[in-house]
C-alpha cells in the first residue's frame, strides 16, 4: 500500500518496531554501561549471547552480505568464514583475558597496559576512525531502505536519514539505546528469517528450514538455466580470498565495539560461553543471507535473464528486491524492512555515540582541556555526536562501494592496529608504549596505503587491498612492535606483575 | 641462572608460565591449529579441486541440499567454529576448577596436589 509514493504499511512497521525497542528497554532492569557509549544489558547465557548477536547485526549483516552473495557469489563467502572464523581468535587469545583487565574501553585498556597517555590518545583517534568508516556502510543501508520506504533519490534519502537518526537520538535520549538485547536480537533474526521462509514455502522448497531449502534454488540454476552461481573462486584469485577472509577475522577480533562485549560480562564463565552461544546467534544470520542472493538470481533467470549483471548500487537491496519477486504480503516485505532499518539505525546510532564518548572521554580532557568537569564531558559527546553524524553523512552522499564491502575497511584497520595492540598487550609482556605505537602507526599506513601509494607502487595494490590489508599488514604490524619494543626500555614492573598475576592467574609463579 | 628468572618474570606465549598458563597455552595451541588447518584447507582444497578437475564438478556434487564447496564454507566452517569455542570453554571450565581446588587445597595445607606431609 503507497500513499504519494510511500510504502505505508512498511513505515508502520519500521515505527511499531522502533516502538518495540523503546517500551521493551523500560522494563528493562538490568545493569547499563551507557555512560561509556556502550548499549545493552544481559543476563544468563542466552542473554549474553544475544548481546554479542545483537551488537553484531548491522546493515552490513541483515543486507550488505546478501547482496554480496547476490553479485559475487562464493566470493561472499570470504565474509561468512571472517566474520565467524574471528570468533574464535577472540575467544581462544582475547575474550578471558580482556575481561581479567577490567576496563571498559579499548582506550582505557591500551592506556592502561602501555602506560601511555599517548597510545591510549591514538587508539581512541583510531577508534573515532572505525566507528565513522562503520558508520557510512550503515548510513548506506539506511539510505537505500528510505529511499524506498518515502520514494526519494539516493542523496536525499541519505540526508533524511541521517536526520531522522539525529531526530531519533535527540528525543529519545538514553531511551534510544538497546537496553534490552536480547528482545533485539530475537526480533531481528525473526525478521529476516521469516520472509525467507516464506519465499522458500512459495517456491515449493524446504522452507522450515530455509537455511537448507534454498540449495535447490542453486541446482535449478544449474540444471534449468545453465548458471553456475555458486563456482569457487570465479571472480577472485585465492589469494585475494584468503586476504580478505583473514583480514575480516583479525579485524573481528580488533573492532572496539566487539571487544566492548568483554569488559561489560557478568563473569569471565559468561563472557567466554557468551561467545560459544552469540556465534551461534551469528552464524544463524549467516547461514541464510545466501539464500537470498540466490533466490534473487533464480528470480531473475525466471525473468528471462539469468546472466544479467546487477547494478551494484541496488545489489544492497537485494533481500527486499528477492521478496518483492517472490510476491510475499505486504506485511513480511514490511516486516523486512523495519529489521533492515532497526540494525542500521541501532548499530550507527550506538557506534555514534560510543565514537563520542571516546572523544569526550579519552581525547578532550587529555590533549584540549584537562580541568574538564563530567558537565563538560558530557556536552562535548552530545557535541561530537552530531558532527560525527554530520561528516558520516557527508561521506555517505557519494555511493562509494557496497554495505559489506565499506564495513570490510573499518575491519581492516581494526585489524591492522588494535588487534595487534590487544594481542601482544595480552600474551607478550615485553611489548611496551613506543613498540605499540609504531606499530599502529604502520597498521594505518598500511590501511591507507593502497589508496595514497597505489598508482605509484603497484604491488601496493596487490598486497594491501583496501579491504584486506590486515592479512599481511597485522603480522608486520607485530613484527614492528615486537622490534622496537626489544630496542626500547621494557615496561615496568607493576604491569608485568598485574599480568602475571591478574590477567593469566598465574600467582607470580 | 638471571636468564630463567627475567624469564619466569615475564608473559610469553611461547615460553609459558609453568602450572596453569602451560596447560591454557596448549589448548589455545592446538584450537588454532585446527582453526587454521579448516580455513586453509579447506579453500585450498576447494580451489585444487576446481582448477584439476573443472569447477563445474565441484557445483554438481550435492551435499545437504547445497553444492559440497559451498555448504563446507558455508554452513560447515561457521559450525565448526562454534564447535571450537564449545571444546575451548568445556577445558577452560575444568581447569578452572582444578586450579581452583589447588588453590584452596594450598591454602589449606599449605602442600601442593600429591605433596605428603614431613
Amino acid at each position: 500500500m503507497t500513499l504519494s509514493g510511500v510504502q505505508l504499511v512498511a513505515l508502520l512497521m519500521v515505527v511499531g518496531m522502533f516502538l518495540l525497542f523503546i517500551l521493551g528497554g523500560l522494563g528493562s532492569k538490568l545493569r547499563q554501561a551507557s555512560d561509556y557509549g556502550f548499549s545493552g544489558s544481559y543476563t544468563g547465557l542466552v542473554g549474553s549471547g544475544a548481546a554479542i548477536a545483537s551488537n553484531w547485526m548491522s546493515a552490513a549483516s541483515i543486507m550488505g552480505l546478501a547482496g554480496l552473495f547476490y553479485l559475487k557469489g562464493y566470493y561472499a563467502m570470504a565474509f561468512v568464514i571472517g566474520w565467524t572464523g574471528g570468533y574464535v581468535l577472540l575467544l581462544v587469545l582475547l575474550a578471558t583475558q580482556i575481561r581479567r583487565f577490567g576496563k571498559f574501553t579499548a582506550p582505557d585498556f591500551v592506556g592502561f597496559r602501555y602506560e601511555s597517555a599517548t597510545a591510549r590518545t591514538v587508539v581512541a583517534l583510531i577508534s573515532i576512525v572505525i566507528t565513522i568508516i562503520y558508520c557510512v556502510a550503515q548510513f548506506r543501508g539506511i539510505a537505500l531502505l528510505v529511499s524506498w520506504i518515502f520514494g526519494l533519490e539516493y542523496q536525499a534519502a541519505v540526508i533524511t536519514g541521517a536526520a531522522l537518526l539525529v531526530g531519533f537520538v535527540v528525543v529519545s535520549g538514553t531511551l534510544g539505546v538497546i537496553r534490552n538485547q536480547s528482545l533485539q536480537y530475537f526480533i531481528l533474526i525473526t525478521a529476516f528469517v521469516v520472509p525467507l521462509m516464506l519465499i522458500n514455502r512459495k517456491l515449493g522448497y524446504f522452507w522450515v528450514l530455509p537455511q537448507f531449502g534454498y540449495g535447490e534454488a542453486v541446482v535449478t540454476l544449474q540444471q534449468q538455466f545453465g548458471y553456475y552461481w555458486s563456482e569457487p573462486f570465479a571472480s577472485i584469485d585465492l589469494f585475494q580470498w584468503m586476504a580478505l577472509c583473514f583480514t575480516l577475522m583479525f579485524g573481528t577480533a580488533g573492532l572496539p565495539h566487539v571487544l566492548s562485549r568483554f569488559y561489560q560480562a557478568p563473569s569471565m564463565r559468561d563472557a567466554r560461553w557468551g561467545v560459544v552461544v552469540g556465534l551461534f546467534f551469528i552464524s544463524l544470520i549467516y547461514w541464510s543471507a545466501p539464500a537470498y542472493g540466490v533466490l534473487a538470481r533464480l528470480f531473475d533467470a525466471r525473468s528471462g535473464n539469468p546472466y544479467k549483471i546487477p547494478d551494484p548500487s541496488q545489489a544492497d537491496l537485494v533481500t527486499l528486491t528477492a521478496s518483492l519477486q517472490a510476491g510475499l504480503p505486504v506485511w513480511a516485505v514490511g516486516l523486512l524492512v523495519a529489521g533492515g532499518m532497526a540494525a542500521a539505525f541501532y548499530a550507527a546510532a550506538g557506534l555514534l555515540q560510543s565514537g563520542a564518548a571516546a572523544f569526550a572521554y579519552d581525547i578532550y580532557p587529555r590533549l584540549l582541556k584537562p580541568s574538564a568537569t563530567d558537565a563538560d564531558k558530557v556536552t562535548v559527546a552530545k557535541g561530537v555526536f552530531l558532527v560525527l553524524a554530520v561528516m558520516v553523512m557527508l561521506l555517505s552522499l557519494n555511493q562509494v562501494g557496497m554495505i559489506a564491502e565499506i564495513a570490510a575497511v573499518a575491519f581492516a584497520l581494526a585489524g591492522n592496529t588494535i588487534f595487534p595492540a590487544f594481542l601482544l598487550g595480552i600474551w607478550w609482556s615485553r611489548t611496551n608504549a613506543a613498540g605499540v605505537l609504531s606499530g599502529m602507526l604502520v597498521g594505518v599506513l598500511i590501511t591507507v596505503s593502497t589508496p595514497l601509494l597505489g598508482d605509484l607502487i603497484p604491488w601496493v595494490n596487490t598486497v594491501f587491498p583496501l579491504t584486506s590489508s590486515a592479512f599481511i599488514g597485522a603480522p608486520v604490524v607485530i613484527l614492528v612492535m615486537i622490534v622496537v619494543s626489544l630496542l626500547t626500555r621494557p615496561p615496568s614492573d607493576e604491569i608485568v606483575t598485574f599480568l602475571i598475576r591478574d590477567v593469566h592467574d598465574s600467582g607470580g609463579k | 641462572m638471571s636468564d630463567q628468572k627475567e624469564r619466569r618474570r615475564s608473559i610469553n606465549i611461547f615460553l609459558p608460565l609453568p602450572g596453569t598458563m602451560q596447560g591454557e597455552v596448549r589448548v589455545i595451541a592446538l584450537l588454532l591449529l585446527a582453526w587454521l588447518a579448516s580455513v586453509l584447507g579447506s579453500q585450498l582444497g576447494i580451489w585444487l579441486l576446481e582448477r584439476s578437475a573443472d569447477g563445474f564438478w565441484l557445483t554438481d556434487l550435492i551435499f545437504f541440499n547445497l553444492p559440497i564447496h559451498f555448504w563446507i564454507s558455508g554452513q560447515f566452517l561457521p559450525l565448526l567454529f562454534i564447535g571450537l569455542c564449545l571444546l575451548f570453554n568445556l577445558w577452560m571450565d575444568r581447569h578452572e576448577v582444578r586450579h581452583m581446588e589447588s588453590t584452596i587445597r594450598f591454602r589449606a595445607t599449605g602442600r601442593k596436589k600429591g605433596e605428603v606431609a614431613p
